[in-house]
């Protein structure tokens, strides 16, 4: 089934981009694929200068390590690790040899300090995606992404998840793209683009 | 396209990360645990026990055997030429043994009787009771083993009558080096010296005894080729020859035997072990889909998926292997007593590394091989599932399982065959194991098939229990092959035990003789008779004339086979073994039925005639005026084949595999043997008293005793197989409540939506009754012919017991088993049906 049509997007390094849409437009579809989560059933994609179109599924992943941050709506932590382990795990998984003091570090830095032997279990919402933010930015990637982040958080949670993500981003300068139905959230990107029906309907500079 | 360029995870950081996904109690994995546990617990028990109790006896057979060769022969003392060529090799050791009657007071017992000369023991040390050392009883002794001295209820000091002599108890039997080489014994050993049997008259001609000649070599000669050396030159001596390495063969068969048994039971509990962690594994994997995708969403790659989670399957299979090698060493005595007096040896504790570390590799091996296409799969889990809640089943890739799988079988088939001692016995047995995985995996792919094109039922419930069957991510497969094997070890189990049972219950005859009486002499047969009806005028006594001989040769003439020459004794064959009893007739034994042939006429004068028992002329493949020739007393003699019997074995009377003509063997010195019935209520005290005066050569051996004690060890046979197939029928159990659980897991989604939707508690729990149902019933009848088609081999087969299975009990063990079937699946949904479907919602 194709779900992403004629799309023709580039990303600048450092940009902050919304992706809006409808449920089926295909936003999470576009993230997968720019994420090297999925591969592209035609068509070509760079990312950060690596041909991801001409990738497997394990060069994909390879290509995520250190370079890409994946934040998702239902934070999706490792239940069987503390909050320290889940922030190491991905620097380990690129062979980065301080994972573990910079994992406190980061936790420290999303305000998570006393919390690094808690297991996600035991942890608020609210803190299992701080958690899941500093997990995405720990190895300072290039490229962010976060699917609706906020969705299963309430809004004053929620806004200060938004607060620590943006701070985050600005901190290590990557690029942002965030799929979100919520059109403040969209307001505080550099740019927005609509989607409908797995086309871009609209590509604008946000006011 | 690219491949992964990058590197694959290290091994260290790999055990980081899957420590720390590892929960501390293996959650998840305890089927995988258990599985293992049972079944290299029972490998590494089985291989200990019989490990230890096989080294036992070879390390020590010139001790048991008493030598470094054993001559047997019937009925005589070998020959001056014969001495001399033995005496040639060593130091020789004679002695002789025979069933006699000894007698104090008014107290009589029926005894073995050892006769041993001074060289007695040339291996080992003979102790008596109070600790002394000893050989051969001084002139007018005797040594007791406390069971004689008991009987006639005397001590050191006291007198006793043996034949026509007086002895005196010399001391009681502690340590007798050679026992385990003597064999059954139907009475308490009394050891005298060499020229007792002779001066008490019990070796008249004609009298059955065994004379046995131990070889201590003297330089390192080859004991088989020394064996067959004499037999060349002896070849009419009807010479039984054992060496030390089989010193004790009754008791290398029983091991050999119950090995053979053991092993079948480990590996079976290893192949149903395999399909629990194949299961096991599979749900594990399918609970961690999260965390896999997780993994690679951050940048694992599918490479350091299958270590990561391969380390975690592997610590878990170690733990549980270890365990089970702790658990196997410490079962060991357990075992070792269980069996008791079964065993040649006893054995305490054994740590035997070679056999541990068998158990352990086959256990690791068959984790190998279950655990790879689950693991395989979940290696290709794609990171997108987080982002899509529920992807269809992933195809199977058979590529990538070459390996693991096929090396792992090849592996596993290797320490098999080339391990043990019984490699047919394993081959056969594990491929059985694979047709029968090949079975029931086409027959679980036979149900799915059935229901996805079965009608679909208007109600609701049902339609949704046909589609559990057969819709993507069914566990069908797993349920049928789990299923199957469970419940056929129930039925197996079952027919094993009903079949024991029946035969301990056969084995005592209804018609058995009270008394067996040897070495009547032939002219005083009237005279015995007498006396019995004076003391019982009801009595029934049935005498026959016996001798002893070995089958040398038989075949057409001309073209004989020589037994000395067979590599090995056909199958069925077994009276080829050693002397038999041999004996002569006019007419057709009592309890025999001709099933060929012609019997002889009476007072038939003709060329010498045999009649043979039809199950050992099948197994030879005798024809109808074939000959064959016997040694009796050093000479050979043969006759031609006039006819075929079927013999009653249950009948416990004399029971002949070879009847000859009178005028073929009649001529040779023999006496007479009897068996005695006695009505209902008469004591047989007083009758022993009085033959044992009146024949005082002869000896009495009580029926009742020897078959009581056969019957406590066929109940100790029982016993132990019983106790080794419960393994097995565990490690079933196990996998069973396994898949049921990994099952109902995956039922979890349904259950609650359906509650959703507005089913009742009681409509789910009729949904899962009608599912398992279904299964159950079919899996039931597989596993009624399976099960007792394995319960058979092993009964019939591998014990060679009657298959008596009493199916009334199989059938409700049968209905137990699916009881508990469905009772766990059922009752483990009860929390389920209990839960709030919005909170089990939000954890989903």
């Amino acid at each position: 089934m194709q779900i992403l049509k004629g799309i023709d997007l580039t990303v600048e390094a450092g940009q902050t981009v919304a992706l809006l849409g409808p449920s089926g437009s295909g936003k999470s579809s576009l993230m997968a694929v720019l994420s090297g989560l999925e591969r592209a059933g035609g068509g070509s994609l760079s990312v950060a200068g690596q041909d991801f179109a001409a990738m497997d599924e394990d060069a994909l992943a390879a290509a995520r390590r250190g370079r890409i941050g994946i934040v998702l709506q239902a934070f999706h932590l490792l239940p069987t690790m503390t909050a320290q382990e889940n922030v190491a795990t991905p620097m380990e998984l690129a062979g980065e040899g301080d994972a573990w003091p910079r994992a406190a570090a980061e936790l420290e830095a999303v305000g998570l300090g006393h919390r690094l032997t808690h297991y996600p279990a035991q942890l608020s919402g609210g803190e299992q995606q701080r958690v899941a933010i500093a997990r995405a930015t720990a190895s300072r990637p290039m490229l962010i992404f976060a699917d609706e982040p906020t969705g299963n958080l309430d809004g004053a949670t929620g806004k200060d998840i938004i607060e620590l993500l943006f701070a985050r981003r600005a901190e290590t300068g990557a690029t942002l793209v965030i799929i979100t139905h919520d059109p403040s959230l969209a307001e505080r990107c550099g740019r927005i683009v609509t989607l409908g029906d797995g086309r871009i309907v609209s590509d604008t500079a946000a006011q | 396209m690219t491949r992964a360029a990058a590197t694959t995870l290290p091994w260290t950081a790999a055990w980081a990360i899957a420590r720390r996904d590892l929960n501390r109690r293996f959650r998840g994995l305890r089927l995988l645990l258990v599985c293992l546990f049972l079944g290299v617990g029972a490998l590494a028990a089985i291989g200990s026990l019989t490990g230890a109790i096989q080294s036992e006896l070879t390390g020590r057979g010139k001790e048991i055997l008493g030598g470094d060769l054993e001559i047997g022969l019937w009925q005589r003392a070998p020959t001056v030429q014969e001495l001399m060529v033995m005496n040639g090799y060593g130091i020789v050791s004679g002695g002789q043994r025979m069933q006699a009657t000894a007698s104090a007071g008014d107290m009589a017992a029926p005894i073995e009787l050892k006769a041993v000369d001074g060289n007695w023991p040339m291996f080992g040390t003979f102790t008596l009771k109070d600790g002394t050392r000893a050989g051969a009883p001084p002139a007018g002794k005797a040594w007791l083993a406390q069971g004689a001295a008991e009987r006639l209820g005397i001590g050191p000091g006291d007198s006793f009558q043996l034949g026509t002599l007086t002895l005196e108890v010399g001391g009681i039997i502690g340590e007798e080096p050679d026992r385990l080489s003597e064999g059954f014994a139907l009475g308490p050993t009394v050891i005298v010296a060499m020229d007792v049997p002779e001066r008490a008259g019990l070796v008249a001609p004609g009298a059955m005894y065994q004379g046995k000649y131990r070889i201590a070599f003297d330089r390192d000669y080859d004991a088989e080729a020394v064996s067959k050396k004499i037999e060349e030159l002896f070849p009419s001596a009807g010479f039984e020859f054992r060496t030390s390495d089989r010193a004790s063969p009754g008791a290398d068969r029983f091991v050999s035997r119950m090995g053979e048994f053991l092993v079948l039971v480990g590996l079976a509990a290893l192949v149903i072990a395999g399909i629990g962690i194949g299961g096991g594994v599979s749900s594990y994997l399918q609970a961690r889909r999260t965390s896999i995708a997780t993994l690679k969403i951050l940048g694992a790659t599918s490479r350091d998926i299958a270590r990561i989670y391969a380390l975690q399957l592997g610590a878990a299979a170690l733990a549980g292997a270890l365990a089970g090698l702790v658990a196997g060493v410490a079962l060991t005595p357990l075992l070792s007593w269980a069996l008791g007096s079964l065993l040649p040896v006893r054995t305490g504790l054994v740590i035997d590394p070679a056999a541990l570390a068998r158990a352990a590799g086959f256990g690791l091996l068959v984790a190998l091989i279950f655990a790879a296409p689950p693991l395989d799969k979940a290696r290709r889990f794609p990171a997108m599932a987080l982002m899509r809640e529920r992807v269809s089943p992933l195809a199977r890739q058979w590529r990538g399982l070459l390996l693991p799988v096929g090396g792992g079988l090849v592996a596993i088939a290797a320490l098999a065959l080339v391990g043990t001692p019984q490699p047919s016995l394993s081959a056969m047995f594990m491929g059985g194991a694979a047709a029968l995985l090949a079975v029931l995996a086409l027959l679980g792919w036979a149900i799915r098939r059935a229901a996805e094109r079965a009608p679909r039922p208007r109600n609701p419930l049902l339609r949704n229990a046909l589609a559990n069957l057969h819709r993507p991510g069914a566990q069908t497969g797993a349920l049928v092959t789990a299923l199957g094997f469970g419940l056929s070890a129930f039925v197996l189990l079952a027919g094993v035990q009903t079949s024991l049972d029946a035969n301990i219950q056969r084995s005592v005859p209804q018609m058995a003789p009270d008394y067996f009486v040897l070495d009547i002499p032939r002219g005083r047969i009237d005279e015995f008779e007498a006396l019995v009806r004076k003391e019982s005028p009801k009595a029934e006594i049935r005498a026959v004339p016996t001798l002893r001989g070995k089958i040398l040769a038989y075949g057409p003439k001309g073209h004989m086979i020589r037994v000395a020459d067979l590599k090995e004794i056909p199958e069925g064959a077994w009276p080829l073994r050693g002397e038999r009893g041999l004996t002569y007739s006019d007419s057709v034994p009592e309890g025999n039925s001709l099933t060929s042939g012609k019997w002889w006429p009476r007072d038939y004068a003709g060329e010498p005639l045999v009649s043979v028992d039809q199950e050992l002329a099948d197994a030879l493949d005798l024809k109808i005026g074939d000959y064959l020739s016997v040694g009796l007393l050093g000479v050979e003699r043969s006759a031609r084949i006039s006819s075929f019997r079927r013999i009653d074995w249950d009948s416990m009377g004399f029971n002949y595999v070879l009847v000859f003509s009178p005028n073929a063997i009649a001529d040779a010195p023999h006496n007479l043997a009897a068996t005695i019935d006695l009505p209902d209520g008469v004591p047989t005290g007083p009758l022993l008293r009085q033959m044992v005066r009146a024949f005082p050569s002869s000896s009495v051996i009580e029926v009742g005793q020897v078959l009581s004690e056969a019957r406590a060890i066929l109940g100790q046979v029982g016993a132990a197989i019983l106790a080794a197939a419960s393994v097995a029928v565990l490690a079933g159990l196990a996998v069973l409540l396994g898949a049921i659980a990994a099952a109902r897991a995956s039922r979890l989604y349904d259950n609650v939506i359906l509650r959703v939707l507005g089913a009742s508690r009681r409509q789910l729990l009729l949904l899962q009754l009608a599912e398992y149902g279904l299964l159950a019933l079919v899996l039931a009848g597989v596993a009624l012919v399976l099960g007792s088609a394995l319960a058979w081999l092993v009964i019939a087969q591998l014990f060679e017991f009657d298959w008596l299975p009493g199916w009334p009990r199989i059938l409700a063990v049968l209905g137990a088993g699916l009881a508990l079937v469905l009772g766990f699946a059922l009752g483990g949904s009860l929390p389920l049906l209990r839960a709030r479907p919005a909170q089990v919602l939000r954890e989903l």
